[in-house]
């Protein structure tokens, strides 16, 4: 079975200081992981790596059987990247938005892919509004239907839960569930503990850059894990 | 280019059409920056000689190149200021289409600043202009648009993670554009110059186009490693 991640002796230094520090992660299809841990742990910037965006200094990502190192754009396509931010045009209507993603995607039948992605997040009474006239949560949410949009194998997430509202965080939490079949796989950095055992099988601790605790969800509550965490963040 | 790398070109250079037409920041600007160039060349020169036909290629050059740097300048602004740039650069989109896209933006930017620019350029500092001047004067500017954008395009996308590009971007580009001043200076003045020199023009043009391939094939072999951290 190819794994949809299989990340070796990552290192990744920023003037000196190494945010990550010689990580190794394995993502199996079928399989979520929640990554936590202090501020400047280094998640981010491991998500980075994994979305394509940073390279390591030094180790080897391989993502859905593509090395990234000499074949990033093949790995793309089966990637779904969503930060902080939706990362969309604001100026651009919600329409507008997801015909570029479609394009750049190469997704078959936009015209009727667009609708339902939009419908899925309930913003389609709103497609043709620009997306700067959106609140942040209609915003983020658009992120969601960008992110979907092409149906990707593995999706990556920072913190995508940050300004959510409520129908935008169960829609997630749905999402997240579904990647737990079809050969499909996520990572996720959050900070919410309880999310990150609830929507994961997986989850791994990181402190300074560092892997220092990876532990299956099964069997494990959140009072449980908020107590781990603690011990092996302090 | 294959037809999947031709549909992301087409639908980036739409994205940045309508992002142009909404927020109107990228084209009027430029357009009003080199209209308020030309009455300053007018006050400065064209008011204290009789016939300002030798400076006009100069004129009209100097503006637009101060004109293009404006226009390089707001490119990726879109993007780092709407912070999609992840977006951009994690879809897989070959970082030549990203370019090619900005580029041919770029050069329909200054397209358009030049319709309103040159006509008016010819009325303020050219004497005896024609039509066929008019004409061979469009060529100059195709050829040096390219040029301009190929380079701009470049320069832009090797500063976008620079916390220093707007000082950087002018203090690379400019340089680069000097070599395009003056040979798309020299053609517009051996068309639009009393001695009407064709064989000077063609001349410029041909240099103007060897720039903008060399530029063309720095940016085909370079690209897709600037983007990619």
């Amino acid at each position: 079975m190819t794994a949809l991640v299989r990340a070796r002796g990552l290192v990744r230094a920023f003037g000196g200081r190494r945010a990550v520090d010689g990580v190794d992660l394995d993502l199996l299809p079928g399989r979520r992981l929640s990554v936590v841990g202090p501020n400047g742990a280094g998640k981010s910037t491991l998500l980075r790596m994994l979305a394509t965006l940073l390279r390591p200094d030094t180790g080897t990502i391989e993502l859905v059987g593509h090395d990234i190192g000499a074949r990033a754009q093949r790995a793309r396509p089966h990637l779904g990247y969503l930060g902080h931010d939706p990362l969309v045009y604001l100026d651009l209507t919600a329409w507008q938005n997801l015909e570029l993603f479609g394009d750049l995607y190469g997704v078959p039948a936009l015209r009727e892919r667009i609708p339902e992605a939009l419908s899925r997040v309930g913003l389609l009474p709103r497609a043709h509004d620009p997306v700067r006239t959106f609140s942040r949560g209609m915003a983020q949410r658009m992120g969601i239907a960008r992110l979907t949009l092409h149906e990707p194998t593995l999706l990556v997430l920072d913190e995508p839960y940050t300004g959510l509202d409520a129908q935008g965080a169960r829609l997630l939490d749905d999402l997240l569930a579904g990647f737990s079949t079809g050969g499909r796989g996520a990572v996720m950095v959050t900070h919410e503990l309880t999310r990150a055992v609830e929507l994961a099988d997986e989850v791994m601790v990181m402190r300074a850059g560092r892997s220092v605790g990876r532990m299956e969800t099964a069997g494990l509550g959140a009072a449980a894990f908020a107590d781990r965490y603690r011990e092996l963040t302090s | 280019m294959n037809p999947a790398m031709a549909r992301q070109l087409r639908a980036l250079l739409t994205k940045d059409l309508r992002l142009e037409l909404r927020t109107r920041e990228t084209a009027v600007a430029m357009g009003l920056f080199a209209l308020v160039g030309m009455v300053i060349f007018q006050f400065a020169i064209g008011t204290r000689t009789d016939d300002a036909t030798p400076f006009a290629g100069g004129i009209i050059w100097a503006t637009l190149a101060l004109t293009a740097v404006l226009g390089v300048g707001r490119t990726w602004v879109a993007e780092r200021e709407q912070r999609v740039l992840d977006a951009l650069l994690a879809a897989p989109v070959p970082r030549l289409v990203l370019m090619s896209a900005r580029a041919v933006a770029l050069v329909l930017y200054l397209l358009a600043v030049q319709v309103v620019v040159v006509p008016l350029a010819m009325i303020f500092f050219v004497r005896e202009g024609s039509f066929a001047d008019l004409g061979l004067t469009v060529v100059v500017c195709l050829l040096a648009d390219v040029a301009i954008a190929l380079v701009g395009a470049l320069l832009a996308s090797m500063s976008v993670f620079s916390r220093a590009r707007e000082l950087l971007l002018p203090v690379l580009l400019l340089p680069s554009l000097i070599p395009v001043v003056i040979a798309a200076a020299g053609a517009t003045h051996a068309v639009l110059g009393p001695a009407h020199a064709l064989d000077e023009y063609w001349r410029y043009c041909v240099f103007l186009a060897v720039y903008a391939v060399v530029f063309g094939l720095v940016a085909f072999a370079t690209f897709d490693h600037i983007l990619d951290d």
